[in-house]
């Protein structure tokens, strides 16, 4: 006898082999390392901020914690639209939750990149701590637009130009260090990472535009989390 | 003569402390830092407000200064720190 399968028991068994696909091990595998990357950088250079109050270090490791916030909102999104079989996370029922959802990701992905850019350049701007809230208020406003006008291209379009602007103040704050060949590899892998961050929103907001180059953007990532974690770990270590 | 930074005069302190048999008063301390009275108060109380440094008062009554834990961990770190600083260009 033909067993009697219904539209629901399909739909689930798809759900089911989306959720044991090769697609979902690597999302989680993904995020595991770069959060625990992150969430390692954060507590092993907890003691060292401690004992110095030091506020390139506060604001270094706090751009670590942010990365691991924004990392977990970007996994939990990512594992909601393979589990919903869903093409976008802006097009997801119920709207509320989508939206949500993203508004912190966006949020705590720009909280993290300027911190980390902050952490470097504070002294430059003497060390005017007012223009974290300019972040804040930054972050806060191109998160809001980018949902309420809910395009993915003008997101795009408000990523390449904090690039510029990211790229230019690296290059200028490469320029004014005073031991160049320190900074080099630094300021280098800080490009690289904010290149990498941009095209895994993008790889979030529009899953179709890289899904060939998926796998190399998250070894890159990877990668480049390593990288930071294994200087910290032989500089703290010390 | 090249500005100390503060890690660095907050370092000199706590050496000069430690050098001392970790216990010296106030008054010599100050002459020792090489800092002026206004500039050793902020550094005295931001290391007193740190738990870096405690004061405590010797047999004649007299106000002395000693190492915390907490000042000994950040002489051994400091080296550390300030590698690490300069190695990610903080």
């Amino acid at each position: 006898m033909v067993p009697f399968i219904t539209g629901r028991a399909i739909a689930g068994n798809q759900m089911i082999s989306n959720f044991l696909s090769g697609m979902f091990g690597l999302e989680v595998l993904y995020s595991c390392v770069i959060i625990i990357c992150s969430l390692m950088i954060y507590y092993a250079t907890k003691e060292m901020y401690e004992l110095s109050s030091y506020k390139g270090i506060k604001y270094f490791r706090q751009a670590f914690l942010f990365f691991a916030i924004a990392y977990f909102f970007r996994s939990f999104i990512k594992l909601v639209l393979i589990y919903f079989n869903a093409e976008g996370i802006l097009e997801f029922s119920p709207r509320i939750f989508g939206v949500f959802t993203l508004f912190i990701f966006m949020y705590f992905s720009f909280m993290a990149i300027f911190y980390l850019l902050y952490s470097v350049m504070w002294k430059k701007w003497n060390g005017n701590s007012r223009k974290i809230y300019l972040f804040h208020i930054l972050a806060f406003v191109v998160s809001t637009i980018i949902i309420s006008l809910r395009n993915p291209f003008i997101y795009l379009g408000l990523n390449f130009f904090l690039l510029i602007i990211i790229v230019f103040i690296v290059y200028t704050a490469y320029k004014s260090t005073k031991n160049k060949t320190k900074g080099h590899n630094l300021y280098a892998v800080y490009l690289l990472l904010f290149i990498f961050w941009i095209l895994n929103i993008l790889n979030v907001l529009i899953p179709r535009f890289f899904q060939n180059l998926q796998l190399l953007i998250y070894l890159a990532s990877s990668g480049i989390f390593l990288m930071i974690l294994y200087k910290v770990l032989k500089k703290v270590g010390n | 003569m090249v500005k100390r930074g503060k890690l660095e005069i907050m370092r000199d302190i706590l050496k000069l402390i430690k050098e001392n048999k970790n216990f010296i008063k106030p008054t010599p301390l100050l002459r020792k830092s090489g800092l002026s009275s206004t500039g050793f108060k902020e550094y005295y109380s931001e290391l007193l407000k740190r738990n870096l440094i405690r004061e405590i008062t010797d047999k004649n009554q007299d106000k002395q200064v000693v190492l915390t834990e907490r000042g000994f961990r950040f002489l051994e770190r400091y080296n550390s720190i300030i590698d690490f600083i300069e190695d990610f260009d903080l």
